[in-house]
């Protein structure tokens, strides 16, 4: 008897790769989820942890290979500019990838140390519903106080060179920000694109930048707690977990491309208006 | 980036003893951690190697801080 039987697996695998780079809180729905299908599945269960080690492993791989000409480009910068011991002029390659590396040591460093605590206080479905109505708010006041409105040539030559025009600073307090995405109902995805529009860039770029700090971290998240999967709280779920996660894969890679399509003339409005609606309809039926 | 290369030293003092944090908590149960550590709780046999992985993040940081600091002088406009 499995703990996650397959349909359930398939289900919250396609869940969590379509809401994972979606500014609406994978882990939020992922919570709500089983409690609206009345489904005995909680956050805290270790093999559900050990179910959703997998999926986020199966998003970071999808992200990373889609992205896998980026990451080139990235590692090599990041190799020139250790070996120089200075990031040379104009090679935005170098600055993207220390920008991505300063935006992931904070909030790697506050996951690690809060991620237990954090997950204990906010683990009920009602909790978030509540932070994905916040979340939502977050989204529409991101949009009402971007930096400057979209503009025709906003997607017209190189995104990293935009990109990577951040500052130091501007990159930790989105970096640092993204540890709030701990917090079930607050998506990650959506902290980092508001925190890139309130510096300055255009949705696009503020969705691929999202998306590259997004790797490192949910990455290093699923492979820490590889031996969780691996060790006793993985028996009986690692073939719904190999299911969850080709799942996760695919919805994660169809995701991606239809936001980076959708961000060239969209905004976070819609998914703004969709998580306080969401939220309150979600609240409502688990008050019931 | 700016270069401050009298933040060389601190930044490697900082780093050593991040790295000296890290290696205490992937060696010391939490019961043996010294009790101003986060995480420290009284006869749990419990390694806090989350903790030490944090301390060794920033560790590293501090150093490649340090690396950047005690290179040429700024060519980069931005």
């Amino acid at each position: 008897m499995h703990p996650i039987s397959y349909f359930q697996a398939l289900v919250l695998g396609l869940l969590q790769g379509f809401a994972e780079p979606f500014p609406i809180s994978s882990l939020g729905h992922g919570v709500i989820a089983p409690s609206l299908f009345g489904w005995n599945i909680h956050q805290n269960d270790d093999f559900f942890l050990a179910f959703l080690v997998a999926t986020h492993c199966a998003t970071a791989i999808v992200l990373f290979f889609l992205f896998l000409d980026d990451w080139k480009r990235i590692f090599r910068g990041l190799g020139r500019s250790l070996r120089d011991r200075q990031i040379g002029a104009g090679d935005n390659d170098a600055r993207l990838g220390w920008l991505l590396v300063v935006g992931t040591i904070p909030a790697g460093v506050v996951g690690l140390l809060l991620e237990h605590p954090l997950r204990s206080l906010f683990a009920s479905a009602s909790t978030a519903a509540a932070f994905l109505i916040l979340n939502g708010i977050l989204l529409l006041i991101f949009e009402r106080f971007r930096r400057r409105p979209p503009q025709p040539d906003d997607y017209e030559g190189d995104s990293d060179s935009r990109i990577a025009k951040l500052t130091w600073k501007e990159a930790i307090g989105v970096g640092t920000a993204q540890a709030a995405a701990l917090i079930p109902g607050i998506s990650r995805s959506g902290i980092t694109m508001g925190g890139g529009l309130l510096f300055g860039l255009s949705n696009e770029d503020a969705a691929r930048y999202a998306f590259l700090l997004a790797t490192p971290i949910i990455g290093a998240a699923g492979v820490l707690k590889l031996p969780e999967l691996m060790g006793h709280a993985g028996d009986g779920v690692r073939g719904p977990a190999l299911v969850g996660a080709l799942a996760a894969a695919l919805t994660t890679y169809i995701a991606v491309k239809f936001l980076l399509r959708f961000f060239e003339t969209n905004r976070l409005t819609p998914f703004g208006i969709y998580c306080i609606v969401a939220g309150v309809i979600y609240s409502l039926i688990l008050a019931v | 980036m700016t270069k401050r290369p009298k933040l060389i030293l601190p930044a490697v003092l900082a780093g050593l003893v991040l790295l000296a944090i890290a290696v205490v908590y992937f060696v010391e149960p939490a019961g043996s951690l010294p009790s101003f550590f986060p995480g420290h709780e009284a006869g749990s046999s419990h390694h806090h190697a989350k903790h030490g992985i944090a301390a060794l993040v920033v560790a590293l940081g501090c150093f490649v801080f340090a690396w950047f600091q005690s290179g040429p002088s700024e060519t980069d406009p931005a």
